[in-house]
C-alpha cells in the first residue's frame, strides 16, 4: 500500500507533467492550426466560384500556397452593415457568421468577397447562415455581374445526417445546380431560389432537393431567402451606379 | 501468412525481441482475439466514421497509436502507479495522447480533423483502450505491453477499415474519397469506372442509401461476426 | 420551453445509442438481463445528468478564452472532463454500495465502466460543438441519459426473449445483438426531422 503523500504527489507530478507536455505542443502548433483554420473557409469561399477559378482547377486541387495567392491577388473583401453601407477598419474574414447571427437583424455585418478573374470577369460571393435538421447549416453563393444570376454555390454543415442532408456538401452536384438560376425574376422582384421537393418546377429559380432529407432542403431555402436579402441594399447601390 | 515466421530474423539477446509468443501477440487480436467482434471491445463511437473508407484508415491509425503507447507508458509506470488512483492516473495518460494526435490531425490534415470532429476525442472512451491497459499492460512488460497495443489497434481498424469499405462501396459507388488516391468505382457520370447511364448492363444500378445511415453499420457487424463464428465454431456464444 | 425541446429530442430524435453508437460496449454487454440493464441505465441518467452542468461550468469559466484565465486552454479540455467523469462516476459507486448492495453486486464491473462509456464523455463534447447554454446543459444532459437508459432497457427485454427463439447458433448473442440495435435504430429514424420547437404551428 502506499501512502496518501505518495498518492498525492505522484498525481500532482503526473497531471503537471502531461499537461506541460500539451502546453508546449499547442504553443509549438497553434499556429499552424489558426493558418489551417482560414486556408479552410478561404477555400469554402473560392468553391462558391469553383467553375470561374483561372486555370479550371477546382478549390480542392489547389494548394493552401495557391488559395493565399488567389485571395491576395484576385478578391477583394469588404464589410457591409444591414443598411448596404461598407464598414471601414473591419477584415472580412474577422466577421464571425455564426456570432453574427444572434445579433439583433438590424446590427449584423456582412463580408462581401468580390472575385475577379484572369478574363476581368467579376463575381460577387454572398455568405448565408441558416438552420438544418441538427444543427447550423452555412454557404457561400456567388452572383454574376448582372448581380441577378448565381455562379456558383457552397455549401456546409455542422451535423447533418450522413447520406442525407450531410448531401447538400457531400454531393458536388447539389450545388452544382444553382449554377445559372436566377434570384430575380423577369420583373425585377426577389425570388431567391428555392430548393423543392420532388423536383424542380420553375427552372429558373428552383432546384431539385435531396430525398429524405426535407428539413435540410427547407432549410437552405430559408437561408436562401433571408441570407441573401441582407446583400440587397448594397447590391441596389452598385445597381444605381452602373 | 505460413511463410512469414522463416524471415523474422531473431535478434540475439537475453530475451528474444521478437520471437512466436510476440508474433501471436500481434496477429491474435487480428482473428481469434479480436477487441471488437469477439472481446466486445470499443465498438463504441468509431463505428460512426466508417461511411468513407479514409476517414476509418485514419481512426484506425489514430486507435493504434493509442493504445500502443498507453500501453507502453502505463506498463513503464505499472510499479509505480497506486491501486486507489489507478484509473484516473491511466486515463491522463490516454488523454494526453488523444490530445496529441487531435493536434497532430488539426496542424496537418486538417479536412480529416473536421470530419472526424468529436468522434477524434472519444477514442478516450473507447474501451479497447482501457481494457488492454486493464487487462495486459498493467501485468506485462514495456515491449510486449507495446505489441499487445499494436495488435489490437490493427485488429480494430481492420474491422472499421472492412465495415468502411462496404459502405462506401455500396452506398456512395467510391472508395477512398476524399483522399488523394480516391476511386470512383460505379455510378451515373462519365468520371466513374463503371458508368451505369452508359453501360447496358449496370442499368439496374443504383446506390444503397440504407448503407450510408449509421444503422448499416450495425448489420454489417452482425454479419461479419456470423461469418467469422460460423468459421470458427469455438468462438460461438453458448448463452 | 426550449428546456423541454432539447429533453425530448436529445431523448428520442438524437438518442445518443442509435444515432451515434455512443456507449455501446456497456450496452450490448450489460443488456443480457433486464435487471442489471435497468440499474445500469439509471446510473447512466444520473452521471450524465451531473457531469454536463460541471463540464459545462469548466469550458466556460476555465478553459474559454473570456474565463478565468483569459487564455485559450482548449487543449486540456479532454483531460479536465474525464477526470469530472471519473470523479463523478467514482461517488456514484460509493453511493449505490451504500445504498444497494445488492444493485452494487449485480452491476459489478459494469459501473466503473461508466467511466469509459462514451456516451458521458460523447455527450460532453457534443455539448461544446453544439455551444449550449447552461441549462440547455442540463436538459440534454438528462435526456440523453433518459435515452440512453430507454434504449439499454428496450434491448435487454428484446434479448431476454430472443433467449427462447431458435437463431442459427454463430448468429447468437453478440451476432443478435448488433442486428437489433440496428433495427431498433431504423424504428428510431422514423422520429427524425420531428422538431419539437415547430410542432403545433409556428
Amino acid at each position: 500500500m502506499h501512502s496518501t503523500s505518495y498518492i498525492i504527489r505522484f498525481v500532482l507530478i503526473m497531471t503537471t507533467l502531461a499537461a506541460l507536455i500539451l502546453a508546449s505542443m499547442n504553443t509549438f502548433l497553434a499556429e499552424k492550426h489558426t493558418q489551417n483554420e482560414k486556408i479552410y473557409n478561404k477555400r469554402a469561399i473560392l468553391a462558391a466560384v469553383g467553375q470561374h477559378l483561372d486555370g479550371g482547377k477546382s478549390p480542392e486541387d489547389l494548394t493552401d500556397q495557391e488559395v493565399e495567392t488567389i485571395f491576395s491577388s484576385n478578391i477583394k473583401s469588404y464589410v457591409l452593415d444591414m443598411k448596404g453601407n461598407i464598414v471601414e477598419g473591419r477584415d472580412a474574414e474577422s466577421v464571425d457568421m455564426a456570432k453574427e447571427r444572434k445579433k439583433p437583424e438590424p446590427e449584423r455585418l456582412l463580408p462581401l468577397y468580390v472575385f475577379t478573374n484572369g478574363q476581368g470577369a467579376s463575381y460577387y460571393i454572398l455568405s448565408i447562415r441558416g438552420n438544418g435538421l441538427w444543427d447550423e447549416i452555412w454557404g457561400a453563393v456567388s452572383l454574376e455581374e448582372d448581380l441577378r444570376t448565381v455562379a456558383g454555390a457552397s455549401f456546409d454543415h455542422k451535423g447533418e445526417t450522413p447520406g442525407l442532408g450531410a448531401e447538400i456538401k457531400d454531393n458536388p452536384g447539389f450545388p452544382s445546380q444553382f449554377i445559372g438560376k436566377t434570384i430575380y425574376n423577369e420583373a425585377g422582384e426577389y425570388t431567391s431560389v428555392v430548393v423543392r421537393k420532388g423536383g424542380a418546377v420553375d427552372k429558373t429559380h428552383e432546384v431539385d432537393g435531396i430525398s429524405g432529407a426535407t428539413v435540410t432542403s427547407d432549410g437552405v431555402t430559408e437561408m436562401l431567402q433571408r441570407g441573401l436579402r441582407y446583400y440587397e441594399p448594397y447590391l441596389n447601390t452598385l445597381k444605381t451606379k452602373s | 501468412m505460413a511463410n512469414d515466421t522463416q524471415i523474422l530474423e531473431p535478434v540475439k539477446e537475453k530475451e528474444p525481441l521478437f520471437g512466436k509468443a510476440e508474433k501471436k501477440l500481434l496477429t491474435d487480436p487480428l482473428n481469434d482475439n479480436n477487441p471488437i467482434t469477439v472481446q466486445v471491445l470499443g465498438v463504441c463511437s468509431a463505428l460512426a466514421v466508417t461511411t468513407l473508407v479514409y476517414p476509418s484508415v485514419v481512426m484506425a491509425i489514430a486507435v493504434t497509436f493509442v493504445t500502443a503507447f498507453s500501453n507502453l507508458f502505463t506498463s513503464l509506470l505499472r510499479n509505480t502507479i497506486p491501486k486507489s488512483v489507478r484509473m484516473i492516473v491511466q486515463l491522463v495518460i490516454i488523454a494526453t495522447l488523444v490530445t496529441i494526435v487531435e493536434q497532430i490531425l488539426k496542424a496537418y490534415n486538417f479536412p480529416i480533423y473536421k470530419q472526424l470532429s468529436v468522434f477524434i476525442g472519444l477514442i478516450i472512451t473507447n474501451c479497447i483502450v482501457m481494457g488492454r491497459l486493464e487487462a495486459f499492460a498493467m501485468a506485462n512488460k514495456p515491449w510486449r505491453s507495446f505489441l499487445d497495443g499494436i495488435g489490437n489497434g490493427l485488429g480494430y481498424g481492420a474491422i472499421l477499415i472492412i465495415i468502411a469499405f462496404i459502405r462506401e462501396l455500396l452506398g456512395k459507388g467510391s472508395l477512398f474519397a476524399g483522399s488523394p488516391i480516391e476511386l470512383k468505382i460505379i455510378g451515373a457520370a462519365d468520371t466513374y469506372l463503371i458508368n451505369t447511364k452508359a453501360n447496358p448492363w449496370f442499368g439496374w444500378y443504383m446506390n444503397n442509401n440504407l448503407m450510408v445511415l449509421s444503422v448499416a453499420a450495425m448489420f454489417i457487424l452482425g454479419i461479419i461476426i456470423w461469418i467469422q463464428r460460423a468459421r470458427n465454431p469455438k468462438l460461438v456464444d453458448i448463452s | 420551453m426550449e428546456f423541454v425541446n432539447i429533453f425530448i429530442k436529445s431523448a428520442f430524435v438524437e438518442n445518443m445509442i442509435l444515432a451515434y453508437f455512443l456507449g455501446m460496449c456497456s450496452f450490448l454487454a450489460v443488456s443480457k438481463s433486464l435487471k442489471t440493464a435497468f440499474g445500469l441505465g439509471l446510473a447512466v441518467i444520473f452521471v450524465l445528468g451531473i457531469t454536463m452542468p460541471i463540464n459545462w461550468v469548466i469550458n466556460t469559466y476555465i478553459l474559454s478564452e473570456e474565463g478565468m484565465f483569459g487564455m485559450d486552454l482548449t487543449f486540456l479540455r479532454f483531460i479536465l472532463f474525464i477526470a469530472v467523469i471519473a470523479a463523478m462516476v467514482q461517488l456514484v459507486e460509493m453511493v449505490v454500495e451504500k445504498l444497494s448492495p445488492a444493485l452494487y453486486n449485480s452491476l459489478g464491473i459494469f459501473l466503473p465502466l461508466i467511466t469509459v462509456n462514451c456516451a458521458i464523455l460523447g455527450g460532453s463534447l457534443f455539448m461544446v460543438s453544439r455551444e449550449y447554454t447552461f441549462s440547455n446543459s442540463v436538459a440534454f444532459g438528462l435526456g440523453g441519459g433518459f435515452g440512453w437508459f430507454l434504449a439499454i432497457v428496450a434491448l435487454a427485454a428484446i434479448r431476454e426473449k430472443m433467449a427462447y427463439s431458435n437463431v442459427p447458433a454463430p448468429l447468437r448473442g453478440l451476432g443478435m445483438a448488433f442486428i437489433l440495435t440496428g433495427l431498433m435504430g431504423i424504428a428510431f429514424m422514423s422520429l427524425m426531422g420531428i422538431d419539437p420547437a415547430t410542432m403545433g404551428g409556428k
